[in-house]
């Protein structure tokens, strides 16, 4: 490829830039990093809640991903593969965390099964009416409020888009579990945004 | 509503649902209006929460934040190249002091029973000097069963 072409990196596609990165172009790299940085960083901080861990884990992300730029195959996109990398560094990190803290109280009873059959069905639309931007904060300030099992379970399904089975093999929970979390927190989802609508108005 | 039927519930919404349960949770949608209502719940829920991933923004600038990602690139490659080809440090040092030790081991072993071995003096308990004045000198140690001749 020209060196003048091969420079013109903010017009390079994902794809021409993971391949001059291959082999062994940093600012190739730099440009995918500066790219990206903002949604891998996103994930790993709605994984964690904790912003000095999201960004310690999204620039881990990054490294691991320079080491294995060889095992991209492009079968899916360069952001998928990167969120996939940084996911699964936030499944380790919170894995070891829980070795070092007990379940919450929530938590446990919620396992033991029934807490979601006693809560009220959301009649009215909790986000009607609400601009994005406005939605966006409050779903992120209710996700806030979830514990880190449910958000886990809940942001793997419908950011990641992970299928029950694929969720239950990652996090190392039963089908069931994951099925009984994921439902559970989207009752409290509906509950948190009912309530955060009700706050706002008064 | 059992709690088996709101999950099916769900994963209906979800698309997850086995095709042979599918007609039966219909059903149920159909008949309990408790049931319908979960269902529009949950089908919101779903729809706002994907369409609304919250976005997340690095503070650091784009070099800063580049820079700590290099240099971590940089020491793991230090790691890396290191761990394949060490240098000459402690550990290959550490190489070359086993077998050295040993055969010093072996050299001090030699020597010290070299002089633990009784020297001819101290064996020689019956000294046969009869021909002392010819200059010759016999020593014979019983417990060895040796005789020297020392002739002048």
């Amino acid at each position: 490829m020209p060196m003048s072409l091969k420079n013109d990196y903010p017009s390079a596609t994902d794809e021409q830039l993971v391949g001059w990165s291959r082999e062994g172009d940093t600012e190739a790299f730099e440009q995918l990093v500066f790219r990206h940085r903002d949604k891998i960083f996103a994930r790993a901080l709605m994984m964690m809640r904790n912003e000095e861990e999201a960004l310690d884990l999204s620039q881990e992300a990054w490294v691991k991903s320079w080491q294995r730029l060889h095992q991209f195959q492009g079968e899916s996109s360069f952001a998928t593969w990167m969120t996939r990398i940084v996911i699964n560094l936030c499944l380790d990190q919170i894995r070891r965390q829980k070795k070092m803290r007990a379940e919450s109280i929530e938590q446990m009873e919620e396992d033991l099964g029934g807490v979601e059959r006693h809560m009220p069905i959301e009649h009215a639309n909790p986000t009607e009416g609400l601009e994005n931007d406005e939605l966006r904060k409050r779903i992120d300030e209710a996700m806030g409020k979830l514990t880190e099992a449910h958000r886990t379970v809940l942001a793997l399904h419908e950011f990641q888009g992970l299928e029950y089975k694929e969720i239950a093999k990652r996090v190392g929970i039963s089908i069931g579990t994951v099925m009984s979390r994921l439902f559970y927190a989207r009752r409290r989802m509906a509950s948190l945004l009912q309530g955060l609508k009700r706050e706002r108005k008064e | 509503m059992s709690s088996e039927q709101m999950l099916e519930i769900m994963a209906l919404v979800d698309g997850e649902l086995a095709t042979g349960r599918r007609a039966d949770v219909q059903r149920l949608l159909a008949a309990d209006t408790e049931a319908a209502t979960l269902h529009r719940e949950l089908s919101a829920m779903r729809q706002v929460i994907r369409a609304h991933e919250p976005i997340g923004q690095v503070a650091d600038t784009r070099e800063f934040y580049w820079s700590q990602i290099q240099r971590r690139i940089e020491q793991e490659a230090r790691a890396a190249a290191h761990a394949a080809n060490p240098k000459p440090g402690l550990s290959s040092w550490l190489r070359w002091l086993v077998p050295a030790v040993g055969v010093a081991a072996v050299a001090v072993a030699v020597t010290l029973q070299q002089t633990a071995l009784p020297s001819v003096k101290e064996v020689a308990t019956n000294v046969d000097s009869s021909q002392t004045e010819a200059s010759s000198l016999t020593y014979r140690s019983d417990a060895d069963g040796v005789t020297v001749h020392w002739i002048n």
